[in-house]
C-alpha cells in the first residue's frame, strides 16, 4: 500500500475527525489513495470500452446484425462507467476531505455493474471463440 | 451522524463499523485489477482464435476455450472477493484468500503447455 507507513499516521488521519477536515483542495491522503483508485477505476473503464468496440467489430460478422444492439450496449455502459468512476472519485474526495465517513462513501452499486459487464465481455468471448473456430478463423473469411 | 441512503449491498454495509478509508480503497483496487485480468485473459481466447497462427486447430480451440473460461470466473471472484474482503474489514477479522486464484493459475499453465503442444503439432 503506502510503503510501509502505519494506519495511524496523523496525514491520513487529518480527515476523519467531524467537520474538522482539512480544505478540499488538498488530497486526503498523502498516499494519494483515492486518486490511484480514480485511475484504476479509469483503465478499467477504458479497456472495457476498447473491449466493447472490439465487439461491436466482432460479433454482428458471426452473430448478424441483432448483436450490434449487444455490443452498443456494452459501448455506451462502458462510456457510462467511465462517467460514474470520475463522479465516483469527487464524491469521495468531497466525504473523506469533509471528515464524513459511512453513507457519504461510495459502495458496491458500481463495482457490481463493472462485475456484470465484465461478465458479459466474457460471455460474448466464449461465443466468439467458439463460432470463430467452427467458421475457420475471423480474418480468413 | 445522519444516514443518508442506504448502501449497495445491504450484506456488506450492515455488519460491523467503517473501517479505515485507505483499506477500502485498496480493496477497491485489488477488485478492478480482477476485472481487467478477466478482460485480458478473454481478450486473449478471442485473439487466438481469430488470428489463429497455423496452430494445430483442435489444441488453439482447447486453449482459447480453457483461456475465456477462466476469464468467465474472473468477474466472479472480483465481486465476491470484494464483498468477502469488506466484510472483513468491517468486522476487523482476518482478510479471505482469493478463492480462484489458484484455479486461475492453473488454467494459464493448462493454456502455455496446451500452446507449446500446439506449435509442436501444427
Amino acid at each position: 500500500m503506502t510503503g510501509g507507513r502505519s494506519p495511524e499516521e496523523p496525514t491520513a488521519e487529518a480527515g476523519h475527525g467531524a467537520g474538522a477536515g482539512r480544505a478540499a483542495d488538498h488530497p486526503f491522503d498523502r498516499g494519494l489513495q483515492p486518486e490511484r483508485t480514480a485511475l484504476a477505476w479509469r483503465r478499467t473503464a477504458l479497456a472495457l470500452t476498447v473491449g466493447a468496440l472490439a465487439g461491436l467489430r466482432i460479433l454482428p460478422q458471426l452473430f448478424g446484425t441483432w448483436a450490434v444492439i449487444a455490443a452498443g450496449a456494452g459501448v455506451v455502459l462502458s462510456v457510462a462507467v467511465l462517467v460514474a468512476a470520475h463522479r465516483r472519485y469527487r464524491a469521495s474526495h468531497r466525504g473523506l476531505t469533509a471528515g464524513r465517513l459511512g453513507s457519504s462513501l461510495p459502495d458496491g452499486v458500481l463495482p457490481a455493474v463493472t462485475a456484470g459487464l465484465a461478465l458479459a465481455a466474457a460471455l460474448a468471448g466464449i461465443a466468439v471463440a467458439v463460432a470463430a473456430a467452427g467458421a475457420g478463423g475471423l480474418l480468413h473469411r | 451522524m445522519t444516514r443518508l441512503r442506504r448502501r449497495f449491498p445491504a450484506r456488506v454495509y450492515e455488519v460491523g463499523d467503517e473501517p479505515d478509508p485507505r483499506f477500502s480503497l485498496a480493496n477497491e483496487r485489488t477488485f478492478l485489477a480482477w476485472i481487467r485480468t478477466a478482460l485480458a485473459l478473454t481478450a486473449g481466447g478471442v485473439a487466438l482464435e481469430a488470428l489463429g497462427l497455423g496452430l494445430q486447430p483442435g489444441l488453439r480451440l482447447a486453449a482459447s476455450v480453457v483461456l475465456v473460461v477462466a476469464g468467465t470466473a474472473c468477474p466472479l471472484q472480483a465481486w465476491v472477493g470484494w464483498m468477502r474482503t469488506e466484510r472483513a474489514l468491517r468486522q476487523n477479522r482476518p482478510l479471505p484468500s482469493p478463492m480462484l486464484s489458484l484455479p486461475i493459475g492453473i488454467a494459464v499453465v493448462v493454456v502455455g503447455v496446451l500452446l507449446l503442444l500446439a506449435i509442436a503439432f501444427r
